[in-house]
């Protein structure tokens, strides 16, 4: 019998998460393993604080209880829930899938859930039992993201951004990015750029020495805010970040810029406040403006996308939930039936038996 | 036999583009798979189609060893196939299973079309090559040129997808279908690629043909109409070349550009067949 004891952004309030969250897992395996629990697996994220486990004893539930008391300090009372057999295996494959997350179908999850039994694993807290369900929650998270749209588009303002640049640009390797300021928005965003894989940044900023700063710590390049327009001939990304109370970027600066692009894409992104780029950029062609609030659009957009997929995917786990459940009665029977693809992994794999 | 082959081939087709609009519209690798294998099961039943015509055609001694493409049926048969084959092999290298959805319908509608009119209007019966065009030129001077159509066909496809992916970014309400398409810039890249490479095998039939018609008729130009509108075909594409390569014209302007020579295409091939004497393979009088 498969228990679970947990708490999650759901049910508890952030104070209560934290205090459990900050036990480094082995030392939390290894009470529940004096607590006399012979499988369990903590996982621990910043949403959700769940241990999983099995025993042989009248209720693993209670000790994992008892457990989880200690180290919160206080009783959990409405805070944790509390879930055995079939109804384990169905939260886990939603957690997996993502499908309990705050971003619906983000993909953190499936990592943490892997991480969360590989740990486990190393700790010898893992059975037959647990063995499979995770490796079964691994393959159903995943499945969940590829047969519904619960993972489709991002979430966040700057990976929608990059994913918009990509949808123009194809490959950004080679793209030059222009962000105007140097301020804390112009810094975020250099921080986001330079995790991606861009050709170049160039930094224009009104006092030079704050914008030459800024492209040392990125690698970038700092030119003087004269000679911005000049750069808008060969820039192919411009983020508009400055704190100025007009646009810096009229139409017809870009209008100037325009017969020497060759008609290559221009994207834009104005996140500044107030908007440093004006709209009527957006009706030159293959120019494209996206502000602030467009951006956020998308995301809003994005995320309803996702929630409207979550009924498909909550189906998806209830059947595979349904197909784990029916391989656990035959467990020990002698006559253990399949479950497609924990039959494929090599033969032979003396990993598993620790 | 051949026709039902054919029929199925046009099935087979026409259920590619079927699972291309899908898959346009639901996210799902499978149907795209799908898609793939259709198109390709499709071309392997064209050609045993085209295999069996050719059987025929050549029992008449004249026609021996020549494409059996003198007809209407038999051009636009080939036509699609060649669109067919042409999309298999763009869609292999590049897996842009998207774009069948922009591209197959092309194929689908050639065959159908062929079909129709095998059906409906005859057509299909095989008679002897008239002695101008037994001529080696017959074997390449057409295929070259429905090569040149088929690439063309592709280049449409392929600016029509830009459209709509220009037209989803600039909204700024991209919907599901801006994720599916490809980018806007690689569309561009493709399109141009398709004309480069269209451009001169186009130039090259429409020499053969002056060549052909030299040997055959003593002229090696006449403006026909066929041979005008070829011309006007060449020239706009050459256009597009010019202007994307030394006028900055890129995206949009230049795939309306691009367009107009597909619709010229069109013409060249089916249009102007109602008015050539010596082209006239739909007028049936070639």
């Amino acid at each position: 019998m498969i228990v679970l004891r947990g708490v999650s952004h759901k049910t508890c309030p952030v104070e209560l998460r934290e205090r459990l969250a900050a036990r480094p897992a082995a030392e939390a395996l290894s009470a529940l393993r004096e607590q006399g629990l012979a499988e369990a697996v903590v996982l621990s994220t910043c949403n959700r604080f769940e241990v999983y486990a099995a025993g042989d004893g009248d209720d693993p539930g209670e000790a994992v209880g008892r457990a989880l008391e200690a180290w919160a300090g206080r009783p959990m009372g409405d805070a944790a829930y509390a879930k055995s057999g079939a109804a384990v295996v169905e939260h886990l494959f939603r957690v997996a899938g993502g499908l309990e997350s705050l971003v619906v179908g983000e993909g953190e999850i499936l990592g943490q859930v892997k991480t969360a039994y590989e740990a486990a694993r190393q700790a010898q807290m893992t059975g037959k039992l647990t063995n499979v369900l995770f490796q079964r929650a691994a393959y159903v998270g995943k499945l969940v993201r590829s047969e519904t749209a619960v993972a489709v588009g991002h979430t966040s303002v700057a990976s929608v951004a990059v994913d918009l640049a990509e949808r123009i640009f194809g490959s950004l390797h080679e793209k030059e990015v222009l962000i105007l300021g140097a301020g804390e928005m112009a810094e975020l965003t250099s921080r986001h750029l330079s995790s991606c894989k861009i050709g170049r940044l160039v930094v224009a900023n009104r006092t030079y020495e704050r914008g030459v700063e800024l492209a040392a710590r990125f690698h970038g390049e700092a030119v003087r805010w004269e000679e911005f327009p000049a750069r808008l001939r060969t820039a192919d990304i411009v983020i508009g970040s400055t704190g100025s109370d007009r646009p810096v970027v009229t139409r017809r600066t870009v209008e100037e810029a325009l017969p020497s692009r060759m008609g290559r894409s221009l994207f834009f992104i104005d996140i500044a406040m107030p908007r440093d780029i004006e709209e009527a950029v957006n009706d030159l062609d293959h120019v494209y403006l996206y502000s602030l609030a467009d951006l956020e659009g998308v995301v809003k957009d994005n995320v309803a996308r996702r929630r409207g997929e979550l009924e498909k995917a909550a189906r998806l786990v209830e059947t595979k939930a349904a197909e784990f459940a029916a391989w656990e009665r035959t467990v020990g029977t002698g006559a253990e039936a399949s479950l497609g693809h924990v039959r494929k992994t090599p033969r032979g794999g003396q990993g598993e038996k620790s | 036999m051949e026709l039902i082959l054919f029929a199925c081939a046009a099935a087979l087709y026409v259920a590619a583009t079927l699972a291309a609009l899908v898959y346009l519209y639901l996210k799902n690798e499978r149907v795209s798979i799908l898609m793939y294998h259709l198109l390709v099961a499709g071309v392997v039943v064209h050609l045993a189609s085209f295999g069996l015509r050719l059987e025929l055609f050549w029992k008449i001694p004249e026609n021996r060893y020549f494409a059996p493409i003198s007809s209407f049926y038999g051009a636009l048969s080939f036509l699609s196939l060649a669109v067919a084959v042409v999309f298999a092999v763009v869609e292999g290298r590049h897996r842009l299973g998207i774009l069948g959805a922009f591209v197959l319908p092309w194929a689908a509608a050639g065959a159908v079309g062929a079909w129709w009119r095998a059906l409906y209007m005859g057509g299909t019966e095989i008679h002897g090559l008239a002695p101008a065009l037994q001529s080696y030129w017959m074997n390449i001077h057409p295929m070259v040129l429905m090569a040149a159509y088929a690439i063309f066909a592709n280049a449409f496809g392929v600016g029509l997808a830009l459209l709509v992916q220009e037209a989803q970014v600039k909204s700024r309400k991209p919907t599901e279908l801006c994720y599916r398409l490809p980018a806007i810039e690689d569309l561009d890249d493709l399109n141009y690629r398709c004309i480069v490479t269209g451009f001169p095998v186009l130039t090259v039939g429409i020499l053969m043909g002056g060549i052909w018609a030299y040997g055959a008729w003593g002229r090696f130009w006449g403006w026909d109409p066929k041979e005008t509108w070829s011309l006007i075909t060449a020239l706009v594409y050459a256009a597009y070349l010019h202007m994307r390569s030394i006028g900055g014209w890129r995206g949009r302007k230049s795939v309306y550009m691009s367009m107009v020579g597909f619709a010229c295409v069109l013409f060249t091939f089916i249009g102007v067949n109602f008015l050539s004497g010596l082209h006239g393979y739909l007028s049936s009088n070639g």
